[in-house]
């Protein structure tokens, strides 16, 4: 988006003044902490001796970390499956609210319901949904003389949490995508309609390209979090002792800093989070290039 | 005390602190934390004033988290150089904080008053000793019993847990108790509710009664893969994953964290600060000592203590504060909240700890477990080292992997963490 609209010189300084609380709460808030956090990866410090310049090794022992490993390979997984599965549904929900019939906006809400909703409330519903024993979804499969699956455990877990995280942010996609929805021209569709063009098709000629920025956008947002997918997880997952059995990097970062007194492997492991987000980031904006769309 | 079970639940319960303080001028004033519940709280609001009334010109302000936020917020403080003069600690804990340089030196103060520990029991005090002596202090005792609900012992028709139980009697009735109660065909109560990951309430206990033992710290070896261990291993994976009489943190997630108190088990392992949680239940239940193993018969205990912080303006005052917290009165007092046995040999003996009007059981069955109690261990790096083992064990027990190739995994992941923390 880019504004017409600019202040006039005399406008500039009390403008600057209005945004300073913002501006200094950024530089400082969020730049400063980043700052912090990437110069710390390059020390030891267990927070109660003084800090040690440890060089490059907090990165370079990453790889031999097995609870880095597990939560790098768990997140992965869980991105991978998560990513394309948000867009899609949250595509096409916003295509389904697109219309104006009674209680459209009572249904939107329903589905941004989740998105404003106590993420350690909705963790616990799902555990009583997943229960083995009890369960919501158990009880569905026993009545149809299935047998009931232990949506926790090893096997299924991922599929369990990544359930859980789409519902979670179809809300969401809905929003990004019905605005984009909506700024569509009607007379696209008009004149596809006089063409002939079947429901489909206008789909796929009319609707998409128009859309791509919204796609890459809401994608971008949703590989950023999944990367950062902690609470409804944690809470399907969490052990007595503060343990999880589905650790995500977000997990391992608040566990090796915090609980492991090691602030300069966790300030690494954040590092290497955020390069992992920015790579992705890089890639949506050369495949948008190639689609011809403005970023 | 490692009563993470209790702790986490009081810490549902109250997410929040609560601090309370009042100052003149002149006066030094002391910051003390501790983790706990509102029962701690209420019961500090009592004792802090009556440490005000008895050290005039000191002011005490107590401030109690819950246990996850305790530990996260005292990091910080101490990190910051704000930290409180006085502060909670738990042993398993302790060396990770020592070994930083948090902690004040207590060893000349215990010197000049060599009666001070006279009444304490000697293994409570073993957890805190350092080679170059004390840098805190224990303030209770946690030993861990088997709890047993008698409805549902009346209702299956089997005898209640003796003393000469051993482990083998315990699984069989655990098998015997481990039911499909609505015929929907999954398992909806289960003989023994035992935490399986962390090692205070139950596997530790076990390994040590087959001879097994757990982690040499000095020598930064993890010892849990031996081959007494590994019987005590096979034992403890034929009750979860052959008789499925112990139900999984998966399993047992619908009903809390505790399926003894949800009234999905019959028997629990667990240790005296279960008690008041347990007390409220709405059915009969006893206590037994920890069945024997082949060789012995093993329990674990831990303590919770006081440290003070070794950037204090104030150590003077602050070891007043500590000495009363674990001194006589104020002793009593928290033997009465009921989550943990006294330090003091006398007051385990008197109606203070021995009569607990909410709880009518078997106190002195904690006490006498001393007599065959093992320290938990007590390590740099304990904290790391517990997560490793447990996510390992986690595979076992959820039946990803085997136990033999968990314990594999656990030994390898422990022995790196032990490496690093030397």
């Amino acid at each position: 988006m880019s504004s017409t609209l600019k202040p006039l010189r005399g406008e500039r300084a009390g403008l600057l003044l209005l945004l300073a609380p913002t501006l200094l709460g950024l530089a400082i808030g969020v730049f400063g902490s980043v700052l912090a956090t990437l110069a710390l990866s390059f020390f030891d410090w267990d927070m109660l001796t003084p800090i040690k310049w440890a060089g490059a090794t907090n990165y370079t022992s990453l790889p031999h970390d097995r609870m880095f490993s597990v939560a790098l390979v768990n997140t992965t997984l869980f991105s991978l499956i998560y990513v394309p599965l948000t867009l899609a549904i949250g595509f096409a929900v916003a295509c389904l609210m697109n219309r104006h019939i009674r209680g459209i906006s009572l249904l939107r809400a329903l589905f941004f319901l989740p998105v404003v909703s106590s993420p350690t409330a909705v963790g616990l519903l799902w555990s009583w949904i997943f229960a083995q024993d009890q369960g919501v979804l158990n009880s569905f499969i026993t009545a149809f003389g299935g047998n009931p699956v232990n949506w926790l455990g090893p096997k299924v877990i991922l599929y369990s949490v990544v359930i859980v995280n789409v519902w979670g942010a179809i809300g969401e996609g809905m929003i990004v995508f019905l605005a984009g929805l909506q700024a569509i021209p009607r007379e696209l569709y008009e004149a596809a309609r006089v063409d002939g063009a079947t429901a489909w098709q206008r789909l796929v000629h009319v609707t998409l390209p128009a859309m791509v920025p919204s796609l890459f956008f809401q994608g971008v947002l949703s590989t950023i979090h999944a990367f950062q997918a902690f609470d409804y997880i944690y809470m399907l997952t969490r052990l007595s002792n503060g343990n999880s059995t589905f650790p995500t990097l977000v997990f391992s970062v608040y566990r090796t800093g915090f609980r492991f007194f090691r602030m300069g492997d966790a300030a690494a492991q954040a590092v290497v989070l955020t390069v992992i987000i920015a790579l992705f980031t890089l890639f949506y904006i050369r495949i948008q290039k190639k689609f011809g769309a403005e970023a | 005390m490692a009563d993470w079970l209790g702790r986490v639940s009081r810490g549902i319960a109250f997410a929040s602190s609560v601090l309370w303080c009042s100052t003149a001028l002149a006066d030094t004033e002391l910051r003390m934390t501790l983790f706990g519940g509102p029962v701690d709280i209420a019961v500090w609001q009592k004792l802090s004033a009556d440490f005000e009334k008895t050290h005039p010109g000191i002011k005490l302000k107590v401030e109690v988290n819950d246990w996850d936020s305790y530990w996260e917020k005292l990091r910080v403080l101490v990190a910051g150089g704000t930290a409180p003069d006085v502060f909670a600690m738990d042993a398993s804990n302790y060396p990770d904080w020592q070994a930083r340089g948090a902690l004040l030196k207590l060893q000349p103060f215990v010197d000049a008053e060599p009666d001070l520990l006279k009444g304490v029991f000697p293994i409570s005090l073993e957890a805190y000793k350092t080679p170059d002596g004390y840098y805190g202090l224990p303030r209770d005792i946690q030993t861990i019993a088997l709890f047993y609900n008698k409805d549902m012992f009346d209702a299956a028709g089997v005898a209640y847990p003796t003393d000469n139980w051993t482990w083998d009697d315990l699984r069989a009735a655990a098998k015997q108790l481990t039911k499909d109660k609505n015929g929907d065909g999954t398992i909806d109560q289960w003989g023994l509710f035992a935490e399986l990951i962390d090692m205070e309430v139950f596997w530790s206990s076990v390994l040590w009664s087959y001879g097994a033992e757990i982690v040499d710290g000095k020598n930064g070896k993890t010892l849990i893969g031996s081959a007494e261990a590994m019987k005590a291993w096979n034992f403890i994976a034929g009750m979860v994953l052959d008789d499925k009489s112990i139900p999984t943190s998966e399993q047992l997630r619908q009903f809390g964290l505790d399926g003894f108190q949800a009234g999905v088990t019959a028997m629990s392992v667990t240790g005296h600060w279960s008690v008041p949680d347990y007390t409220p239940a709405t059915f009969k239940w006893g206590v037994a000592p920890m069945p024997k193993g082949p060789v012995e018969r093993a329990t674990s205990i831990n303590s919770a203590g006081f440290t003070i912080s070794s950037t204090t303006q104030h150590p003077k005052e602050a070891w007043e504060l500590l000495k009363f917290a674990i001194g006589p009165h104020a002793q009593e007092e928290l033997a009465q909240v009921g989550y943990a046995i006294p330090i003091q040999e006398v007051i385990t003996a008197s109606p203070a700890y021995l009569v607990q009007e909410k709880a009518p059981i078997d106190h002195k069955l904690f006490v006498d477990a001393l007599a065959y109690a093992h320290l938990k261990p007590v390590f740099k790096g304990y904290e790391e080292w517990a997560s490793a083992v447990g996510d390992a064990l986690h595979r076992a027990w959820s039946g990803e992997i085997p136990i033999a190739d968990a314990i594999n995994e656990a030994v390898a992941a422990g022995d790196d963490v032990l490496a690093n923390n030397r």
